[in-house]
């Protein structure tokens, strides 16, 4: 215990030190400060607590738009595109020099030869390196939680459910840093790997879902992308299976690759709210500009769409690509000589 | 209970590109004792610390350390280490250095507390113990090293070129502190290349060549086994006691012999015959080798003759 508790410590310390984790967090801040002066009056919205106001009918204070709109702000974009995007760059650039600095001559010695096991050693490093988003997101959250809580009058704990999600998704990738870290020694090596490997699934996984659109998402509004001309037309059934072909075979490769981006996207379905039971599921900014009155088909392919992977499926097979990466690591971490 | 601290029968270890670092490395160090390891660049001193303390993976070992087979963990949390040209995270002070040490090794913080500010007196950073490692100069970083490696009151201790880039006034120091750690009753294994402090600090050494132990022993018998005897004298030595000498290997040269012999019983018969020439003897002197001569003499043979080593007295 008292080892864990050295090694967390000595994270913490770390962190502190470090200057883009402050640079992260000053931003961390200011984005959920901006989040929390976004407003709603009888005319449309506000932003900066007042200073500026906007007229939007659609938006006015009291409306059930008005706060799907407030809460996709933050689903949509703060959690997608800062927390799951910006802040897990900036935290794979400032974490992925924690192993190959560890494993520096004359630094790695000095602990390897305290009575603390190499697995214990290595996991408690790894976690350590986690704090950097757990932090900031808390944080975060704490901040969003009392802005829809004073906004919407609704005290919704599932708001944190983005703490777990966003440093579970930042792990997928930081083990793969972590892997080439202990592996080359090299910060820049591990931290290119883990962008490249974030990059490469991110392809696979867009690919993925765009196959899946032309596949299934088109022909179910009776729709079908020509690529000769660029234009909608009437979905054939023959090109609606040849997309489905395409989709299977992407599917096979996504399957085995962790989904940061999907566990990301996958928090509208957690975040809840009172009488609904996922409030955001099945709706984006167009559905919200256009009123929320979406044709129920369509709203139905859409919905088919977000949930056509079971929450289950994607934690899991998430979870054994980072345990197989891990592993490998660990094992590495342990065998050598130093 | 053994009477070695370390008691290691073999230690081989051989690389995975196929250099042999240790090959077949014998070695007892004695409870309470100081004991030097000596060696040029590449002798595998360092391979051989690391293996006994598990920070590498030897390929044959066999030995015990404080009574357990090496290797076994637990035993690590009465052995302390000073690693070559240590590294600390440098967003840390020397004071969190020495804490995250205690941590490492079991110890509580209130224990860690007490020690840790008696540690820093000793060796004299208790005013520089708030502030960033990074503002360290090499020796004091070398200091809170040293601390760091006392502060969960081990048994055995190993410190490996504890006086590297630490200035004179430092290495005097620091010898001061080795000698108190023997006479505290912990054991010292010291790995340097300066001879002259380890032939002053340390009771036994081991000397190291391509990853074998080429002497071993207590220092004053290792020197002492190379000590000569040079008798002055006044006058002529005549011929035929020339000749003597040169049968025994003496060298003569103008008004002096040198005669190499590990005691003065060796020379009684040199000097009858002068004195049966009626040689006048002037002076009879007793030279010791250093250990830095015997350290080169003994690298040169070895060079010379791979497959001779010789075991020292226990």
């Amino acid at each position: 215990m008292i080892q864990a508790y050295t090694i967390l410590l000595d994270s913490l310390r770390m962190l502190r030190a470090n200057k883009l984790f402050w640079v992260s967090m000053w931003i961390s801040t200011f984005v959920a400060l901006v989040y929390a002066s976004i407003g709603f009056t009888p005319t449309g919205v506000s932003v900066g607590f007042g200073l500026a106001k906007f007229d939007m009918a659609l938006l006015r204070e009291g409306s059930k738009e008005a706060e799907t709109f407030y809460l996709l702000i933050f689903t949509d974009v703060i959690a997608r595109f800062w927390l799951g995007w910006l802040a897990l760059i900036l935290a794979l650039i400032s974490t992925c020099s924690i192993f190959p600095q560890f494993l520096q001559s004359g630094s790695i010695e000095l602990v390897l030869s305290k009575p603390v096991s190499r697995l214990r050693l290595f996991v408690l490093k790894y976690l350590g390196g986690l704090l950097f988003v757990t932090v900031q997101t808390s944080l975060f959250c704490l901040v969003a939680f009392v802005a829809i809580g004073l906004r919407l009058e609704e005290w919704s704990v599932s708001i944190f459910w983005a703490v777990p999600i966003i440093t579970f998704a930042f792990s997928l990738i930081y083990c793969v840093g972590v892997l080439i870290g202990v592996l080359t020694r090299s910060t820049v090596f591990s931290l290119l790997g883990a962008l490249l490997f974030w990059a490469l699934t991110l392809v696979a996984q867009w690919t993925e879902d765009l196959t899946y659109q032309f596949a299934y998402l088109f022909p179910a509004m009776g729709m079908q992308m020509n690529f000769s001309t660029g234009q909608l037309e009437d979905t054939t059934d023959e090109s609606a299976e040849t997309w489905k072909k395409y989709h299977a075979a992407t599917q096979t490769i996504t399957a085995v690759l962790p989904k940061a981006r999907e566990c990301t996207l996958s928090l509208k379905r957690l975040i809840r709210f009172r009488e609904r039971p996922s409030l955001l599921t099945g709706m984006d900014f167009g559905s919200v500009y256009a009123g929320g009155d979406m044709d129920p088909v369509v709203k139905q392919a859409m919905e088919k769409r977000e949930l056509r992977h079971s929450w289950l499926a994607l934690i899991t097979s998430s979870l054994i690509f980072e345990l197989l990466v891990l592993g490998l690591a660990a094992t590495i971490f342990m065998r050598r000589d130093y | 209970m053994s009477e070695f601290a370390v008691d290691l029968q073999t230690l081989r270890k051989r690389y995975s590109n196929g250099v042999e670092a240790l090959a077949g490395v014998s070695l007892q160090i004695p409870y309470g004792s100081i004991f030097g390891l000596i060696g040029p660049n590449g002798a595998g001193k360092s391979t051989l610390v690391k293996s006994l303390l598990s920070i590498l993976r030897p390929t044959e070992c066999r030995g015990t350390m404080l009574g357990k087979n090496i290797g076994h963990k637990a035993t690590l949390a009465q052995v302390g280490y000073l690693p070559e040209h240590a590294s600390f995270p440098d967003y840390l002070t020397g004071r969190q250095v020495i804490e995250y040490a205690a941590g490492l090794a079991h110890l509580s913080r209130s224990a860690c507390s007490a020690r840790c500010d008696a540690l820093l007196e000793k060796v004299g950073m208790t005013e520089a113990a708030n502030r960033s490692i990074r503002t360290y100069s090499k020796g004091m970083k070398q200091r809170i090293g040293l601390a760091q490696a006392l502060i969960h009151d081990p048994v055995v201790v190993f410190l490996d070129e504890p006086t590297d880039g630490v200035d004179p006034q430092g290495r005097i120091d620091f010898k001061h502190i080795i000698a108190s750690l023997r006479d505290e009753g912990r054991t010292v294994l010291v790995n340097s290349h300066l001879l002259s402090e380890v032939e002053q600090v340390a009771d036994r050494v081991a000397i190291l060549s391509k990853g074998r132990i080429i002497q071993q022993g207590l220092v004053a018998e290792l020197t002492r086994r190379e000590s000569r005897y040079e008798i002055k004298y006044l006058g002529e030595i005549p011929a035929p006691l020339r000749d003597w000498c040169g049968q025994r290997e003496m060298s003569i040269s103008a008004h002096s012999i040198t005669c190499h012999a590990t005691d003065a019983l060796a020379i009684q018969p040199l000097i009858d015959q002068l004195r049966a020439s009626l040689v006048v003897i002037c002076e009879i002197k007793e030279e010791r080798y250093s250990l830095e001569e015997f350290f080169l003499q003994a690298v040169a043979q070895a060079q010379a003759d791979p497959s001779a080593t010789k075991g020292g007295h226990s």
